[in-house]
């Protein structure tokens, strides 16, 4: 159904939004030296869908985490919209994520203690704007993900599939440029996941967002534009090169 | 910097009743403990502070300036002061000089007493007393006694008898303080007019109860002066204290305290040392200093007890949501704003156990009696204590919520996404 996306909305003459360049992460444990990501390089044009795959620790969350901006690479540049943001400070960065980001997680992270409109509108209360316009924005919001008549629901009152639409809700409120999402639909019955991935091509394609997705799972995957695969940090070779071949061609899973 | 809502706050604080009760509690129990150190100290303060009348005067043996009970003067000496001080008050012809006796004598009052009329075995007493909680003990409690003449009432401006009558000389008759029942550990029952106190061995009848607002003399018994000194075998007193007419530079009339000192001086042969009333008490006061610190002290080691059992209650609340507090960074706010948001939770439930604790303090510590070797007196819980105790149970929301915020605060954005 959406797996064969044209790239209509990338704008391929201008520099990728995302560049990773030799981006590189590592722990140190006593001695021993974990590498997570190595040396990493990728490019990620405004208004992709990139699905990350592979065996579970092979950097995926870390990739994400770094691109997300709420982790620190060890080495390289990581560029974004033009700003290195390996080197904002702390607050600076947290500042950044607000803008330019919105998360998604598999197990949704709603606040339990907010109902599911205080949920989407958190985001919105980092920005300077008029009780009126942050009213409209979370109406927006949580009519786009289909969960408008759910405004005074406590997530404990929700299903997994409506707590993970109101957190797309509250990802996409400041209308960030990049969404990503650490394995979505991870936690979701088939048809939910389905649902859920149908909103994600929908902002990529309706809004323009620049989605990058972990998942484990090929039938998520296919909706995506292209998927990457990593192993031990690093990206496997053969999907840099059919990338590289047809960048914005997605993989059959 | 943008902060968290306050409701995120407040709501937080219903995730665990129980918790929550735990922290109001503890914050509640820890305030009251202030307040009853400070309305002690205040209570104390105040009471001998407001023992001493203004215009008096009190004349003591020499060599015995630092106790009242340990001083003698002769007896004559009262006679020889209303007759030759300049400048001593007279009303009616009465001179305002009291000659006084002060000692501390065992008294014994309610079923002790009569155990004792009835029946002089001391186990009988003994055993009578161990299950009676309004009883004394068997041997009696030291009261601050003093032997007077009807010019005390002159003399003693803030003594009021509020009850009775003027007890008769000779005929074993006392009166008795607001707070001696608090001295005793009896109920006010047992010393109400009409009853019996044993004092020295001796049954004497309460004729009436007096008030002096404040001061330690409301722990007394007053008794006249020739019976207390016939029960004591005493011949002389412990001293005079006279109130003076304020110095008045027209008429050239009335006496200070230089004056009396002077006096003193014409005549070596009294062996008299004078002191203002209020530098006698002021000094008793000092003499008290270091209760108050261990008052003090204890409330401070209590408080940082409570202080440990709050940072444990709160460290268990914010770990229980360490991957909330990753999730509120990845959307952008930061660490500061969550801290914030955390001290307003624990503060809110700290500062409600305080105000639970003002409000017992205001409605049922304030002027509670208390009583302490030298006398008795109501404990003061003033703006100033409440202020104290409202300031401590913001102290302790913010200081019980600060380590345990930063420690949940520390793993990175990634490790606290992991947690459960
Ligand atoms: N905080 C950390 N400290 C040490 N090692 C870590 C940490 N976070 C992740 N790793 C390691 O990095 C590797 C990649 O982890 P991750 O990116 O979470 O893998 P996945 O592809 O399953 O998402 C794993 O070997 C993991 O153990
Ligand atoms: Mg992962």
């Amino acid at each position: 159904m959406t797996t064969n996306h044209t790239n209509h909305r990338t704008n391929s003459s201008g520099p990728p939004l995302i560049q990773c360049r030799r981006l590189t992460k590592t722990y140190k444990k006593g001695d021993n030296t974990i590498t997570p990501l190595q040396e990493l390089d990728l490019d990620v044009p405004t208004g992709d869908f990139l699905a990350l795959m592979g065996p579970s620790g092979s950097g995926k969350t870390t990739l994400l985490n770094l691109i997300a901006g709420i982790d620190r690479p060890s080495g390289g540049n990581l560029i974004i919209g033009g700003t290195d943001i390996s080197t904002l400070s702390r607050s600076k960065l947290a500042d950044w994520r607000s803008v330019n980001v919105g998360y998604v997680f598999q197990l949704y992270n709603l606040v339990p203690v907010l109902t599911a409109y205080e949920n989407v509108e958190l985001p919105l209360l980092l920005h300077s704007m008029s009780a009126k316009d942050r009213h409209e924005k979370v109406q927006t919001a949580m009519q786009l993900v289909g969960i408008a008549d759910r405004h005074d629901h406590y997530p404990r009152q929700l299903s997994g599939g409506q707590e993970q639409r109101v957190a797309i809700a509250r990802a996409i409120v400041t209308d960030p440029t990049i969404i990503v999402g650490d394995e979505p639909t991870g936690d979701l019955d088939q048809e939910s996941a389905q649902a859920i991935m149908d909103l994600m091509v929908q902002l990529c394609e309706d809004l323009g967002k620049t989605l990058i997705i972990v998942t484990h799972d090929a039938k998520s995957a296919a909706y995506a534009k292209r998927t990457l695969h990593l192993e031990k940090g690093r990206l496997i070779e053969a999907a840099v090169l059919a990338a590289r071949r047809a960048p914005l061609v997605p993989q059959e899973a | 910097m943008r902060l968290l809502p306050f409701a995120y706050a407040v709501r937080n604080l219903g995730r665990s009743p129980s918790r929550l009760f735990l922290s109001v509690a503890g914050a509640a129990m820890v305030v009251l403990l202030i307040l009853v150190a400070g309305g002690f100290v205040n209570g104390m303060s105040r009471a001998l502070r407001a023992t001493g009348g203004e215009h008096n005067v009190i004349l003591m043996g020499a060599g015995s300036e630092e106790s009242v009970e340990r001083s003698e003067i002769e007896a004559g000496v009262p006679g020889v002061l209303a007759a030759s001080v300049a400048g001593v008050r007279t009303r009616a012809g009465v001179a305002y000089v009291s000659p006084e006796v002060h000692v501390m004598l065992p008294v014994r009052v309610g079923a002790a007493a009569r155990t004792t009329t009835q029946s002089s075995g001391e186990q009988a007493a003994a055993a009578q007393g161990s299950n009676t909680a309004s009883m004394s003990k068997p041997k009696g409690r030291q009261v601050m006694m003093r032997g007077v003449t009807p010019t005390a009432a002159l003399v003693h401006e803030s003594v009021s008898l509020t009850e009775g009558r003027w007890p008769v000389s000779g005929a074993d008759e006392v009166l008795v303080g607001r707070m001696a029942a608090t001295v005793l550990g009896v109920a006010e029952i047992d010393v109400q007019v009409g009853k019996a106190v044993m004092i020295d061995g001796r049954p004497w009848e309460v004729v009436g109860r007096f008030s002096a607002p404040g001061t330690v003399v409301e722990a007394e018994v007053w008794l006249p002066l020739a019976d207390l000194m016939t029960a004591t075998k005493r011949e002389t007193i412990s001293c005079v204290v006279l109130t003076l007419d304020p110095y008045n530079e027209e008429t050239g009339e009335g006496a200070d305290f230089g004056d009396i000192a002077a006096f003193t001086k014409t005549r070596p042969d009294l062996e008299l040392v004078p002191m203002t009333e209020r530098e006698y008490y002021g000094k008793l006061a000092n003499f008290f200093g270091p209760i108050k610190i261990v008052a003090w002290v204890t409330a401070g080691l209590i408080a940082v007890g409570g202080l440990f059992g709050g940072l444990n209650t709160m460290y268990a609340a914010f770990a229980s949501r360490i991957r909330e507090l990753g999730t509120l960074q990845s959307i952008g706010y930061r660490r500061l704003a969550i801290v914030w948001s955390m001290i307003q939770e624990s503060t809110l439930a700290t500062a409600a156990g305080g105000l639970i604790a003002c409000a017992v303090g205001v409605f049922m510590l304030d002027g509670l009696a208390v009583r302490f070797s030298m006398g008795a007196f109501g404990l003061m819980i003033d703006e100033t204590v409440i202020g104290l105790g409202l300031l401590t149970g913001l102290a302790l929301g913010v200081v019980g919520a600060l380590p345990p915020a930063i420690r949940c605060l520390k793993p990175t954005i990634p490790v606290a996404l992991k947690a459960v």
